[in-house]
């Protein structure tokens, strides 16, 4: 049980390069929060810094009341899951879960019980005895989850763990951690590159770039409600759809102009932007923010050419050209388009998202976190 | 259907072919290691076993011509002459000549040192190694582990005094040893021996840490070690075969060491054992077959040190073996 605080936090590394820049960010006792991000974003250096395992360039780190900015990770009492798994090759797996129990000299009867206990949920109970080298991909995650379990410790950091595991198996390790943290009631801080498992493991969500905070927020904030170009690219698959155009102000209400397109924006967009006919937006439809099904009106339709059908099983994804632009979709699968056919689709007019094409930023949800 | 069966025939023909081919050339493969191995053995083991052959032959079947490799008269008196050296009366240079009146060998007055020039040989070597591993080892952990300043330049004047010749610092080491008033005792030995070797014993043990991934040492350090509780619980049993390398290394150097030991040891207070081999081998009238037998003594000791440490080679690569 912690909180953990960053005020201004900066990390410089040895050979100068800047990695976090002016982090501000509070993690609340037992939440679930998932640093998302780009490969060197500085996702890993952040969870470091709170696991000591870096130290802090300038600004403070705070667990609950207390400044940790130079206290070695023993003195945390955080554990960590790495990447790699990192489990010792030379201690069995009952070793390697009981290790950090036996660091703190805790009685055997009492190590004994617990990595019992984990090795019981994590079902590996069979596997106490063997060595992490003849264990599969799979059960050295377990391993490597157990011992972090087993410390009960007041924050759990977990730095990529699933991605070295198969698609199936990410999936159902992704329901078990987030048991794990029902039942741990203890703060999880957890770095992934992967969206999908951002948006459903996450509380909370904070999408970093080259070091600097783009968004915190919920997964529904940080899906629905981007505050930039970057947080609605890096969510949502096939990424958003992206249209440069012009406001026009009609009869009390505002449209999107783009040659032959003409989209009605909602009331909320439109409230934002009163005043601003004439202005250069971009527009951003998501992949699934389209129906072919629903008859268009004059105030949604999308008309554009089939370039490409990719069925994906469930949904397909349709590739679209429009006004010298590439358009990706998702639709049903019982709809058949043919490549070179005309489509019209339907845009979701309540889920539009509009941007500022020179500062990136949304012109819909600027207020909070979008610094 | 049948051009289709006469195809695969053919191609079974020429599948058989290749197996046989393929044996061959395994066939060949065997036989020209095994070929290599015995030329190596003998070449390796042969002076090896002339020096413990000769060593129990007389003065006279020594010399003989075909050498003798199975002794024909086998005489145990080289070694009686050295492990009971001290309860027999003086041999001088006027006394000398009634010793083995058959081959006119000649046993010298200074066997009795040789087992003590041993037990000076094997402290040396016990503490030159024991010292290498206490500083060489955390060294090493924090060369490859931490980042600290300078690290890299720390790690290139370790080497380069690796660079300089033994022969150019005989004689700052003796002034030194000489002003710390260190003449003739085992420590001048061990100082300068550390000097020698524990620059590789660092090299050695960097580049067997830096392979060893840094998310072990994060691991162990978030579970509750210090840096040198994760050296000591996850480090040094991982690297059991370079530290095992490290082991033999400065044992075999220390008890080889000939140079530095001339300069600074001048009585069997500290004299090593290859300072006293040497004198034998300088003495012409000195029995060739007592100069073996204390050779084969000098050897003893390395060989049981390789073969207690083989072992643990062994079990050290299995278990990098295992590494995940
Ligand atoms: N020890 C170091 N010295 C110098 N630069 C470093 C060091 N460690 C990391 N960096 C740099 O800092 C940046 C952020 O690294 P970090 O490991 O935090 O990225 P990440 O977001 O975890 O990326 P990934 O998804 O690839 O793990 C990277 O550009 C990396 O090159
Ligand atoms: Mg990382």
């Amino acid at each position: 049980m912690a909180r953990i605080q960053f005020n201004k936090v900066n990390k410089r590394y040895a050979n100068g390069f800047h990695a976090v820049k002016d982090l501000n960010l509070e993690i609340r006792d037992k939440e679930f929060l998932v640093l998302l991000g780009p490969s060197g974003c500085g996702k890993s250096t952040t969870l470091n810094m709170i696991a000591g395992l870096e130290e802090v360039s300038d600004g403070e780190l705070l667990f609950d009341d207390r400044i940790v900015n130079d206290a070695p990770p023993h003195k945390r009492d955080v554990a960590m899951v790495f990447q790699s798994y990192a489990l010792y090759p030379h201690k069995s797996v009952y070793e390697n879960i009981g290790f950090g129990l036996r660091m703190r000299r805790m009685d055997k009867a009492e190590i004994d019980r617990r990595v019992r206990d984990a090795a019981t949920r994590l079902e590996i109970t069979h596997l106490l005895d063997s060595r992490p080298g003849n264990l599969s991909g799979g059960q050295r995650q377990r391993v490597a989850l157990g011992r972090a379990m087993v410390r009960e410790p007041a924050v759990f950091l977990m730095d990529e763990p699933l991605s070295n595991l198969d698609a199936a198996l990410r999936i159902s390790m992704r329901a078990e951690i987030k048991e794990l943290h029902r039942t741990m009631q203890t703060t999880f801080v957890f770095v992934t590159h992967d969206q999908a498992e951002a948006l459903t493991l996450a509380d909370r969500i904070v999408v970093m770039r080259d070091g600097v905070v783009q968004q915190i927020g919920t997964p529904d904030d940080i899906y629905e409600r981007p505050r930039n170009t970057f947080v609605a690219s890096f969510l949502g698959s096939p990424p958003i759809n992206y249209l440069d155009g012009q406001i026009d102000t009609v009869d009390g209400g505002s449209l999107f102009r783009r040659g032959d397109l003409s989209l009605r924006l909602p009331p909320h967009v439109a409230e934002r932007l009163a005043g601003q006919g004439g202005r250069h937006v971009t527009l951003g439809i998501r992949a699934e923010d389209v129906d072919e099904r629903h008859q268009a009106g004059a105030d949604n339709l999308l008309r554009a050419r089939v370039k490409s059908v990719l069925p994906i099983g469930s949904d397909q994804y349709l590739g679209v050209h429009f006004d010298k632009q590439e358009l990706y979709f998702r639709v049903g699968k019982d709809l058949a388009h043919k490549p070179g056919e005309t489509v019209d689709l339907a845009v979701d007019l309540s889920r539009l998202h509009v941007f500022d094409p020179e500062t990136s930023r949304s012109l819909i949800w600027e207020d909070g976190a979008a610094q | 259907m049948d051009t289709a069966i006469q195809v695969s025939e053919q191609s079974r023909r020429d599948a058989e072919g290749y197996r046989r081919a393929r044996l061959r050339a395994l066939w060949v493969r065997r036989m020209v290691i095994f070929v290599s191995a015995v030329v190596l053995s003998i070449y390796v083991l042969a002076p090896v076993v002339w020096l413990v052959s000769s060593s129990v032959q007389t003065e006279a079947e020594i010399t003989s011509v075909p050498p003798h490799w199975i002794p024909e008269e086998p005489t145990l008196q080289n070694y009686r002459a050295i492990f009971s050296a001290t309860e027999e009366e003086e041999i001088t240079y006027e006394n000398r000549s009634g010793v083995d009146p058959v081959s006119g060998g000649f046993i010298p007055s200074t066997a009795k040192s040789l087992l003590p020039a041993m037990g000076n040989s094997f402290i040396v070597a016990c503490a030159v190694v024991v010292l290498n591993l206490l500083v060489g080892v955390p060294a090493a952990y924090a060369i490859a582990k931490i980042r600290f300043m300078a690290r890299n330049a720390s790690v290139y004047f370790i080497l380069t005094t690796r660079v300089i010749p033994d022969i150019a610092l005989v004689v700052p080491f003796f002034l030194m040893i000489k002003n710390l008033g260190l003449l003739d005792t085992l420590s001048s030995l061990i100082i300068t021996y550390l000097a020698v070797t524990v620059p590789f014993t660092v090299f050695i043990l960097v580049q067997y840490f830096e392979g060893l991934p840094d998310e072990l040492d994060k691991a162990a350090r978030v579970d509750g070690c210090s840096r040198f509780q994760a050296l000591i619980h996850v480090y040094l049993p991982l690297s059991l075969p370079s530290l095992v390398a490290v082991v033999l290394f400065t044992f075999l150097t220390s008890w080889n060491e000939f140079l530095l030991a001339l300069m600074f040891t001048q009585t069997e207070a500290s004299q090593t054992l290859p300072i006293l081999l040497a004198a034998f081998t300088s003495d012409f009238t000195i029995s060739f077959s007592f100069i073996n037998a204390a050779g084969v003594l000098a050897i003893v000791p390395p060989v049981i040190v390789a073969i207690v440490f083989e072992r643990y080679i062994v079990s050290g690569l299995t278990a990098g073996a295992v590494k995940g």
